[in-house]
């Protein structure tokens, strides 16, 4: 083969490889962007796995032509650091409590909505449509789902007594035996409160201080650090966990997978709470899809059906009604379904902090080698 | 220059300007807000020398990395070794096709599967107590440095196996032969013949266990348990809450070593090594 061959060939396949390049790029633009018609289109949204389920997805698809582009939610922080960036590219944002007002509103990245207009909202608790949190004169801030306090489960059969605060996690008994969710500002806010301080996401640095002690005690007691829910059920399941941190109905997920009878309860000291929202991203490109999905997605039906499936209270009052009407009245009275207002208000809600720095230094301090 | 054109961007595109972005990151700060303030300082430099836990926390990845590649190297060497010198090329294959048959299912399904072997109520307790070595469930191979160190080696292992291989195949076995007719003992033939021509073999393996371990996120965090963190879940720690400053200096702290390395090993490895035996 001459150098020309060689040149031209080289050219040829620049040339291909450019064209199949722009064709694919072209290909996601065209997906991300999708026309958006009167009959529907395709959003794009970001949130946590347990916000929907994929049947339900499907039928509004089928029926309204509206598709939910997902991409998945890890955390408050991280999706609030990519909305930052990102913008408009998304059109509907699920963020915690005080995320929405205090990170999301007060960037100016959502659009405030009238909530009362929403005919689907209707069905929510009356509560979940005057949360203080998410009022402002412009409109609410976020559409409520779901929420749950932080609690403490233990397998009775090996934890001896009847542990009501947070001081049994730094009992040198359980070495190796506890495992709590790897979000290390969360830990840190559990020692805070532990240590009695109601700010636990904005601590001085004489608290800081205290927290610091109580995680070197905390540290020999953790097994390990589960990446998701599940993963602490089946450490709970397989009795190599005593003890846990975790949302409302751990109880059940454990028996359910065959594990132990193991109860749960809310730190005599306080705890701290999620309640979670989809938010409409402001300057979304598809931002006219997302009351007509939520007037479908929101139904009491498909909550109720999101209840069974995920296993953690949600703020819509018609879904209740429906789970009694099922014979589901003591699971949903267990999970505290109707104990809403009652419980967030004892409860500190996530949020933004201004310590959010200095307590991942102290986790990484605390856990590193 | 034109028929570098395409590297140099990929090279430019895809990794100069990210890499100098977060190069500037790391010289930022980061506000209460979340914002990262562009105004210049050495401050999360002088936290991580300033803060021995990070400094404890990269010198353990060094070691843990430096522990699974001598491991790797080691049973490396000897199933390849067995592969190239005693066993047919087709039926060597087909050994190959079977140690990389793992890679194709997920990383994250391999290392969670650990679990099932390592955990109290694993395999490895299993067999030891059915064998009575032990009374009850051990809590030794998981949860700690030890099942970090072994998930490692295990995940890691067939990289070091195809790349010896690889060196192995090429080297002709009878040199061994002459070597000791000539009177080198067996250990002398294989340190003063072998090990010198396959040598080029021997630090591209240890390049490609060693570097990426430097960054292991994912191994550590399923089956090394609160005591097991290497450094790279501390950075992942400042990135998950979007304090990308912080990260991005221990992140580079990071490269540095990476960097001092290869620059270590690439006096070991001459390039002509790579290309002198096609």
């Amino acid at each position: 083969m001459s150098v020309m061959d060689n040149q031209l060939s080289r050219r040829r396949f620049l040339q291909a490889t450019a064209a199949v390049g722009a064709a694919v790029g072209l290909g996601g633009i065209t997906a991300a962007c999708s026309a958006v018609g009167t009959q529907g289109g395709t959003f794009n949204w970001m949130t946590w796995s347990d916000h929907y389920i994929d049947t339900q997805l499907k039928a509004i698809e089928d029926s309204d032509k509206i598709i939910a582009n997902i991409t998945p939610l890890e955390g408050n922080a991280e999706g609030f650091a990519k909305l930052k960036e990102v913008k408009g590219q998304l059109d509907m944002m699920s963020a915690d409590a005080l995320w929405v007002r205090d990170a999301y509103n007060k960037e100016g990245l959502i659009e405030p909505f009238d909530i009362e207009a929403l005919t689907v909202a209707k069905d929510l608790y009356p509560f979940a449509r005057k949360f203080e949190i998410w009022t402002t004169p412009e409109g609410y801030l976020g559409y409520p789902i779901g929420w749950s306090p932080i609690m403490i489960y233990y397998d009775p059969a090996k934890v001896s007594g009847s542990p009501d605060s947070w001081e049994v996690l730094l009992d040198p008994q359980y070495k190796g035996r506890i495992v709590v969710e790897h979000q290390p500002e969360e830990i840190v806010a559990y020692m805070a409160r532990a240590a009695g301080f109601d700010t636990p996401y904005s601590l001085s640095d004489d608290q800081l201080a205290t927290v610091r002690d109580l995680l070197l005690k905390l540290k020999p007691n953790i097994l390990k650090f589960a990446g998701q829910a599940t993963d602490t059920v089946n450490s709970l399941v397989s009795g190599e966990a005593w003890l846990a941190t975790g949302n409302i109905g751990n109880e059940d997920r454990v028996k359910d997978a065959n594990g132990p009878e193991i109860k749960g309860y809310v730190p005599k000291e306080g705890t701290v709470a999620w309640q979670d929202s989809e938010m409409i991203v402001k300057g979304g490109a598809n931002e006219k899809l997302i009351k007509p999905f939520w007037e479908k997605a929101e139904v009491a039906e498909n909550i109720a059906a999101n209840f069974n499936a995920y296993g953690r209270p949600l703020f819509n009052e018609k879904a209740y009604k429906l789970l009694v009407d099922a014979g589901q009245k003591d699971k949903a009275d267990r999970y505290h379904y109707n104990d809403a207002e009652e419980i967030l208000s004892k409860a500190v809600l996530k949020g933004p902090g201004t310590s959010i720095d200095k307590s991942i230094q102290l986790f990484n301090e605390v856990f590193g080698a | 220059m034109a028929p570098f054109a395409p590297a140099a961007f990929v090279l430019v595109g895809l990794f100069f300007v990210p890499l100098t972005v977060m190069l500037a990151y790391s010289f930022w700060t980061t506000d209460a807000s979340l914002h990262v303030v562009p105004v210049w300082t050495l401050q999360n430099y002088e936290h991580f020398f300033q803060n021995a836990t990070y400094v404890r926390t990269l010198l353990k990845t060094l070691l843990m990395g430096v522990a699974v590649t001598a491991t790797c190297l080691v049973m490396a060497f000897a199933v390849a070794y067995f592969l190239a010198r005693y066993i047919s090329r087709r039926w060597a294959r087909l050994a190959l096709l079977i140690i990389i048959v793992p890679f194709w299912s997920s990383y994250l399904l391999r290392v969670y599967s650990w679990q099932a072997i390592l955990g109290e109520k694993g395999v490895i307790n299993d067999v030891l107590m059915g064998l009575g070595v032990l009374s009850e469930p051990s809590r030794l191979f998981i949860y700690n440095d030890i099942g970090t160190y072994i998930v490692l080696t295990y995940v890691y292992l067939p990289f070091a196996i195809l790349v010896l291989y690889s060196a192995l195949d090429r080297f002709d076995f009878t040199q061994l032969t002459a070597a000791q007719d000539l009177g080198a003992r067996p250990d002398q033939a294989f340190r003063h013949v072998l090990v010198p021509q396959i040598r080029a073999g021997i630090i591209t393996a240890a390049i490609l266990v060693l570097i990426p371990i430097l960054g292991e996120y994912l191994t550590p965090s399923i089956v090394g348990g609160a005591s097991g963190l290497l450094i790279a879940n501390l950075i992942s720690n400042f990135f998950t809450n979007a304090l990308f400053s912080e990260g991005a200096a221990i992140g580079f702290m990071i490269v540095a070593l990476v960097t001092l390395l290869l620059i270590a090993f690439r006096r070991y490895l001459r390039v002509e090594d790579v290309y002198a035996r096609g």
